[in-house]
């Protein structure tokens, strides 16, 4: 649909639809992911043109969420990217 | 079809990805859309103000649902304010499998990120006014978004002054 229908800006993570930010209540992975879609609009050189970004469903790491704490489920799971279980 | 079934297809189309990849790959092409030269930011992503517009059915739980009885869809959008409560919103989309975004709105409306990048600086501001709108139109329900919907969310953007907008679909 993407390469269909492309934005001026594009980019493409490799998550779930509905899930296109990360998983529910992962801060740190959305933030993440919200960060780097906004940071591509330098790095997209053509219009209409496609950044996939470096990021894998539930692998990290991921930085340590701005400003308020995760729900629990969510901060295990931050921690294990952080720490890097699961790989 | 019916209500259930587009629900049903889109939970189908969730646990066998490669089934929405080869739905995706037979929609049309908007062709009519010619692609804009890329305006450079002008400022930088730390002093711009930052709109999103998502296509995930997203709206305040007080406004019109979209409309999911017609099969092409529904062409118009809905404006969400910026200091929206996230409780407030709703869902309406039978098209793809919500349930992770009705639990955390963020998964396709990150306006809550938003806030916090702008806190920690990564973002200068958020933009007053959102939109809603509904993917997965076809038919008479493209046209309407193209046509006077897109004019007004363009100035909907302008006029608050938004130097960057982000558009997520659902």
């Amino acid at each position: 649909m993407l390469e269909g229908t492309p934005a001026p800006r594009n980019v493409f993570v490799p998550f779930r639809l509905g899930q296109v930010l990360g998983e529910p209540g992962h801060v740190a992975q959305q933030q993440a992911v919200l960060r780097a879609a906004l940071g591509a609009v330098t790095g997209v050189a053509d219009s209409g043109g496609l950044l996939e970004l470096p990021f894998r469903w539930k692998r990290g790491p991921y930085p340590v969420p701005i400003g308020i704490a995760e729900r629990p489920s969510a901060s295990i799971d931050a921690q294990r990217d952080l720490d890097g279980v699961g790989r | 079809m019916t209500r259930w079934w587009n629900q049903l297809l889109s939970r189908v189309y969730g646990w066998v990805p490669a089934l929405s990849e080869r739905a995706g790959r037979r929609l049309r092409r908007v062709d009519q859309v010619p692609l804009p030269r890329l305006a450079p930011l002008a400022t930088p992503l730390s002093a711009s103000r930052v709109g999103i517009v998502t296509a995930g059915g997203v709206h305040l739980a007080a406004d019109p649902p979209f409309d999911m009885q017609d099969p092409e869809g529904d062409g118009s959008f809905r404006v969400i304010p910026g200091d929206v409560a996230v409780d407030t919103l709703r869902i309406t989309h039978d098209y793809y499998d919500h349930r992770a975004a009705d639990e955390d709105v963020n998964c396709v409306f990150p306006i809550e990120r938003l806030r916090e990048l702008v806190a920690g600086g990564d973002v200068g501001a958020v933009a007053p006014r959102h939109v809603g709108l509904m993917g997965h139109l076809s038919g008479r329900q493209i046209e309407r978004l193209l046509g006077r919907g897109t004019d007004a969310i363009t100035k909907l953007f302008a006029t608050d002054g938004v130097d960057l907008v982000l558009t997520v679909p659902g």
